[in-house]
């Protein structure tokens, strides 16, 4: 069970994420929303350790996680993947892997989640030559050598055409299947958003709007204006 | 111990690596002039040098500037240690501390060379491990400039630029054939090794090692300490064989020397710093023996002082110009050999 209670972060005055409480359960898959700038990926890196919070404290299943440094949190079960990629182009597929593993609280399920990713056939290449929809499936699974208890993915599925994206709903569903750790989804894509998570959080200017089951979600008249409605603008 | 896959491709490229070195050491042995010999004995001290530092520049990809200071400590150390008492009687009458009072075996002083280097260098690498980029290299910098000081101005204790005399040579070309392949299994071990793995991602993407657990800070300070030891090793070699050591072969032209080494042959790989030691070894003969203006297919070619500095500047300038990545980029020897194995 990850914890958020009153997280908030400013940036010289300016709230970039205020006063956020949240709480994901093992198991659970959720969905983080809301129009860019809202503090999506800032909550994130507050939730990694890459930022530190201004206030407010932060747990995993009640151990606090406040004063202890990314890689700290990283070992214990902390993962992420990045919305701009951070894979290590000078080292080999497999390489790539084994730095989470090395670090992480080991984990049997790296060996399967390699199949399961199609990244079986790539160990022994360099991360740098791969394409861009193996590179995101990349992250996934180093993050999930860490043997994660969250797992966060910042918009996994960015980049991806309808089919890349159902591959990856069907990968993500296979990871739950596996292992009990707590989920936490950035995307834009709604439909992606909605099929894959239990509930959903929504974002904007930095503070939670709503948070419910996805039908709910969609019918929230606030939610409609912040962000739903501008998806629609943006279509038409 | 397993290997995985990168591991065993570890020591079969150290293992070529390893084989050129012996067969250097023994068309020399055999064939070459004490003159030769003495060129590639001290060739092969500047190759530990350039392997000690592919450990930190090469991992961490990071520049050091101080690595001759920390070859200087050893050598110097290890000379204090193990020159006899009535040598030093002659050349430290004021030292201070007993320090011209006693004398130990030459095992015992490369041992205390080697711990006493250790800690300085885990001292000073707590602040390194703070400073990121250039900040690593302007203290690096520093570091040389103070540990020359001292060599030069505390003369009781090191005879500044005067010789340092009476060291016994207990060291041959055999000894530091040896060790060279030693370290050379060493460093690509390390490369290959958890740290060494994680060394690089770090030095790929800091914010993503961070991510996945890895402790920056600890793993430089660990590559650090490891460069400073084989530096260390690399100056009681030095000092065992030639018997005589001052403080001007541990400055800034030694640092440049070594640098170009590493930059030329490729800092990312173990078989770029051998082949760019290699390189830099013969082609600076050739360039001594144009410096004096020798008579080539008949032309007398003029004297040419400082021609070893600028060529030198040059290989840099044009390493870093054509080829950042030196002549090996991201390959070890091994690739060109085991590549229909991926």
């Amino acid at each position: 069970m990850l914890d958020l209670n009153g997280i908030t972060k400013t940036f010289g005055g300016i709230h970039a994420v205020e006063d956020v409480t949240m709480s994901v359960a093992s198991g659970e898959v959720r969905g983080l929303i809301g129009p860019n700038g809202a503090g999506k990926t800032t909550l994130v890196n507050l939730i990694s350790g890459l930022l530190a919070h201004s206030a407010g404290n932060l747990s995993l299943d009640g151990e606090p996680l406040d004063r202890l440094r990314a890689h700290q949190r990283a070992a214990l079960g902390v993962a992420r993947t990045f919305q701009n990629l951070r894979v290590f182009p000078s080292l080999s597929v497999a390489q790539n892997i084994d730095v989470a593993r090395y670090s992480g609280r080991g984990s049997a399920m790296v060996d399967a989640a390699i199949a399961e990713f199609g990244l079986s056939d790539k160990l022994n290449q360099s991360a740098g030559s791969l394409a861009y929809g193996q590179l995101r499936r990349l992250e996934i699974v180093r993050a999930l050598a860490l043997n994660p208890r969250v797992l966060m993915l910042d918009e996994p599925a960015a980049g991806m055409n309808e089919q890349e994206t159902d591959a990856l709903g069907r990968s993500l569903s296979w990871v739950r299947s596996h292992s009990d750790c707590a989920i936490l989804v950035i995307d834009h894509d709604l439909k992606f958003i909605m099929s894959l998570c239990d509930r959903i959080t929504v974002l904007n200017m930095g503070t939670v709007i709503a948070e419910g089951a996805p039908k709910d979600i969609t019918k929230n008249q606030e939610v409609i204006d912040a962000y739903l409605g501008e998806a629609d603008e943006r279509a038409a | 111990m397993i290997l995985n896959p990168s591991q065993k491709r570890g020591l079969v490229g150290a293992a070529i690596l390893a084989a050129v070195l012996i067969a250097i050491g023994l068309i020399v042995t055999y064939f070459g002039s004490r003159y030769q010999l003495r060129l590639v004995y001290s060739a092969f001290v500047n190759l530990l040098v350039v392997l000690a530092m592919q450990v930190f520049m090469g991992n961490a990809r990071l520049t050091n500037l101080s690595h001759s200071a920390f070859m200087g400590i050893g050598a110097y150390v290890a000379a204090i240690c193990v020159t006899p008492v009535t040598v030093k009687a002659i050349s430290l009458p004021d030292a201070p501390w007993g320090l011209n009072t006693f004398s130990l075996d030459p095992v015992s002083s490369a041992v205390l060379a080697i711990v006493i280097t250790a800690v300085l260098a885990l001292i000073i690498g707590l602040f390194v491990v703070r400073l990121t980029g250039s900040g690593v290299t302007i203290f690096s910098l520093a570091v040389l400039v103070i540990v020359h000081s001292v060599f030069l101005y505390r003369t009781d204790i090191f005879k500044g630029n005067q010789a340092f005399f009476g060291i016994p040579q207990v060291f041959s070309l055999t000894s530091i054939v040896v060790l060279s392949v030693i370290v050379v299994f060493l460093v690509r071990l390390f490369r290959e090794s958890r740290w060494g793995i994680q060394l690089r991602a770090c030095a790929d993407d800091e914010v993503g090692a961070a991510a996945m657990g890895v402790n920056i800070r600890r793993l430089r300070l660990i590559a650090w300490v490891l460069s400073a030891v084989l530096l260390a090793v690399a100056g009681i070699a030095y000092a065992f064989f030639l018997g005589t050591i001052s403080a001007r072969p541990f400055y800034f032209n030694h640092v440049f020397l070594t640098l170009a080494m590493l930059i030329l042959g490729g800092m990312r790989t173990v078989t770029g710093a051998v082949l760019g030691t290699l390189l830099i070894s013969f082609g600076l003969e050739c360039v001594r023996w144009l410096e004096t203006g020798p008579v080539l297919l008949g032309v007398d070619l003029p004297e040419v002082l400082g021609l070893s500095g600028i060529a030198l500047g040059v290989v840099i300038v044009l390493t870093m110009a054509l080829r950042p990545g030196g002549i090996m980029g991201d390959y070890e020897i091994e690739d060109f050999l085991l590549k229909g194995q991926e």
